[in-house]
């Protein structure tokens, strides 16, 4: 049960109601107090002041000073009467109830009110800041442009001028170049009278190319002199040069060299041993277990004329990697040399097979295979498959003069041999 | 603002063409430029604009056999102004403008494409014999003298059962009296040489790690002072030409402006100091290169070598999204330059305030 506070006294003019109620002792805050237009409530708990006023006030613009253990309340009058009471006397316990109930709905229905009049004004707000600070930016954007403009409009009237000056210049010179050829003409003419005993064509037609040659006759002049002065053309020669090497054909890229460091290492691996359980390969060194260096041992010793250390070389290779084309071509030149025959056909159509598909790039090989299998045909004297191989080796490289020599001999033996059959 | 201050790239005029272009130069002495490339129909192109308020006015078009990839003017003298080109082919011919239907010169000098030329001794620059030099995909360099036919006088070809990388760039310079020329080559194997033409021998030779797309000497009519070399991947090399270090070569500096490559790089004829390079994102960015204090040092064993300045990048920027791949300074108007895109248009552009830099 609250204490109720009734020690309150008040006075009123016809706009304003003055309450003071005294609050001895108690520490009061703005949050204690509750004021609608009807209703005014003073809650310390356990104290307790309330008074349901005569008449509804203007509970935004009344106030509340709290001090010295009083609070004072200036409630301003809606309508300006006298009121007989500051309450309303009579009321029963129900419409009171009622009417402090009425009075917190409509405080709470203020509030919500006003935030939503708050949110309101502060979107307005933020829209107007939005395009203040378009406009500002948009400003200094046509500056910044305007600027830009007044200096291409400078710029283009600079080259106009300049230009004109180009013409006018070209102009003049073009007046001299009329003027003096009038000069030289009348020279011409003077030279004319004084050449007679020359034959007269060979004369005039001299002096005429030296007037037409040229644009500008001073320039003319000065240009003949210089052309005496210019060096002879330099004595041809040539510098041989080498190049930083590169595997790819394409251009090098600092970015691209890790991904194609890469690549060549893979490709190495490949070319390795297919299959390391030889019991005899563990005796090879690291290199010699490489196909590629076999075969440039290979040819080394192809070179220097030692055949069958070549075909070592190349058998041994092939045991490491049986699909490179390159292996059994090389080993087939050496058989031809030992006049291996057999071998020398077997290896060069391993090659062939190998050298499929047949693109540009493998052109060479397959020339050069044909022509080894053709030469190793005809010494065995199939001639006729011999001659085979060598149209086979012309279709792919028709500029060849070799091959077609050798090819003319074959055809001239195979009718020989015919006549004779 | 400060940022106005600085030199400002200004779009003067633009043309688009209907064909590709490779190349464009401006005739000395002139507002007109030249443009080359080649047609859809597979033949090349010459044409002849002039500059006539802000538009660009074609003046003449000359057809030709085939693809023309680049030219100059290089060799030619003032009042004749005899255009070089370099074509598809691998044909070098040398036209007069005037009567463009037979070549002045024409030789098959090189077995694949002419990728670069260059000609030096002609408008008035420099001393010496008028020469233009080629650079081909057949991976030789060729120097030719307009006077004689048919033969090059000088070969830069690879030694034998060497594979041959493409030539992609050639500059001369070191011109300054009648004997002493160089010749610089950029090759795709990021490979730089420098040819000295009067001992016919081979000077100095790098690799820059990137293919190098574009090369050329500050002046080419002076003692050589500075070479600036352009690569793929956005990189170039700014080397100090008086000082060669017997190992060690010429000292650089090097820059990586963008991420795309740098196709061309041109000096400024009226300041040596500054330069344009224009990228594969369609940008140009234009530098200024500053000398150290001292330019040469002695290193532990007394030998000569060369110290590298410093770059600041004056201003860039972007014209395209295809990539710039030619750029020309007029001789005749500091500032004025023209540059051809991939994206079939020529554009003429000022750059003010150079004065002030």
């Amino acid at each position: 049960m609250p204490v109720w506070l009734r020690e309150h006294c008040w006075q009123q003019t016809a706009s304003a109601v003055y309450l003071s109620l005294p609050v001895r002792g108690l520490r009061v805050t703005p949050a204690n107090i509750f004021c609608t237009d009807q209703y005014l409530k003073v809650s310390i708990p356990p104290f307790l002041f309330e008074a349901i006023l005569y008449a509804p006030i203007d509970d935004t613009n009344s106030t509340a000073k709290i001090g010295n253990g009083i609070i004072f309340f200036t409630l301003y009058k809606k309508e300006a009467a006298m009121w007989d009471s500051l309450t309303l006397g009579n009321a029963d316990k129900e419409k009171m109830q009622y009417l402090r109930e009425n009075a917190v709905l409509k405080a709470q229905e203020k509030a919500k009110e006003e935030t939503e009049a708050k949110k309101v004004t502060k979107q307005e707000h933020k829209k107007y800041a939005l395009e203040a600070t378009m406009k500002l930016e948009e400003a200094e954007r046509k500056r910044i442009e305007d600027l830009k403009e007044k200096e291409r409009q400078k710029v283009t009237k600079e080259l106009e001028l300049w230009k004109k000056q180009q013409e006018d210049a070209e102009k003049q010179k073009r007046v001299q170049k009329g003027e003096l050829q009038e000069v030289e003409q009348l020279k011409e003419k003077k030279k004319e009278k004084v050449n007679v005993t020359r034959i007269p064509s060979e004369g005039v037609s001299k002096t005429r190319l030296r007037s037409t040659k040229g644009h500008g006759s001073c320039g003319m002049f000065s240009e003949n002199f210089r052309e005496e002065q210019l060096p002879a053309p330099r004595s041809a020669a040539t510098i041989k040069i080498n190049f930083t090497s590169r595997v790819f054909p394409t251009a090098l890229r600092e970015s691209r060299v890790a991904e194609e460091e890469e690549w060549l290492r893979k490709q190495a691996e490949a070319r390795r041993t297919i299959s390391d359980d030889l019991s005899e390969l563990k005796d090879l060194k690291e290199e010699e277990k490489n196909p590629d260096w076999l075969k440039e041992k290979g040819n080394k010793m192809f070179a220097t004329g030692n055949y069958l250390a070549a075909v070592n070389a190349y058998n041994l290779a092939v045991r490491l990697n049986n699909k490179l084309p390159l292996l059994y071509l090389n080993r087939a030149a050496c058989h031809l040399k030992l006049r291996n025959l057999h071998k020398a056909i077997e290896d060069s159509s391993k090659a062939l097979e190998l050298l499929t598909p047949p693109v540009p790039d493998n052109e060479n090989a397959r020339v050069k295979a044909y022509v080894r299998r053709g030469t190793a045909f005809c010494q065995l004297e199939l001639y006729t498959e011999g001659l085979q191989d060598y149209e086979a080796a012309l279709k792919i490289d028709p500029e060849n003069k070799t091959i077609e020599k050798d090819a003319e001999k074959i055809r001239h033996l195979i009718q020989g041999t015919m006549q004779d059959s | 603002a400060a940022g106005l201050d600085r030199p400002q790239v200004v779009s003067h005029a633009q043309q688009a063409l209907n064909y590709t272009l490779f190349d464009c130069k401006w005739v000395p002495r002139s507002a007109r430029l030249l443009c080359l490339g080649s047609a859809a129909r597979g033949s090349g192109l010459l044409q002849l604009y002039e500059l006539r308020g802000g538009r660009l006015a074609l003046l003449r078009e000359i057809e030709k056999a085939k693809p023309l990839k680049c030219g100059t003017f290089g060799a030619a003298s003032l009042q004749q102004r005899y255009f070089a080109t370099g074509d598809f082919g691998g044909n070098l011919n040398i036209w007069n403008l005037e009567a463009p239907e037979i070549p002045v010169y024409s030789v098959k000098g090189h077995k694949e494409i002419i990728n670069s030329i260059d000609g030096v001794g002609g408008l008035g620059i420099g001393e010496g014999a008028p020469e233009i030099v080629t650079g081909s995909r057949d991976g030789t360099v060729k120097v030719w003298d307009p006077r004689q036919k048919d033969t090059p006088v000088a070969n830069m070809e690879p030694v034998e059962g060497e594979s041959k990388r493409d030539c992609w760039t050639v500059a001369f310079g070191n011109a300054y009296n009648q004997e002493e020329r160089v010749v610089c080559a950029g090759y795709d194997n990021g490979d730089i040489k420098l040819f000295d033409l009067k001992t016919m021998s081979l000077r100095w030779e790098t690799n820059i790690k990137n293919g190098v797309c574009s090369v050329e000497f500050d002046r080419k009519d002076v003692n050589m002072n500075k070479l600036v070399a352009t690569s793929l991947e956005g990189k170039f090399h700014v080397f100090d030409m008086r000082t060669q270090h017997p190992t060690k070569g010429f000292a650089s500096i090097s820059e990586k402006a963008q991420k795309s490559t740098i196709w061309q790089v041109r000096h400024l004829p009226q300041n040596r100091d500054i330069f344009m390079t224009s990228g594969g994102a369609g940008s140009l960015h234009l530098w200024k290169y500053e000398y150290p204090a001292q330019r040469s040092k002695k290193d532990s064993e007394g030998a000569e070598m060369g110290v590298a300045g410093s770059l600041t990048l004056l201003q860039n920027v972007t014209l395209s999204t295809q990539p710039i791949s030619s750029l020309d300074w007029s001789p005749d108007k500091k500032g004025l330059c023209v540059c051809g895109a991939f994206d079939q248009t020529v554009r003429v552009l000022i750059v003010t305030k150079l004065n002030k830099v």
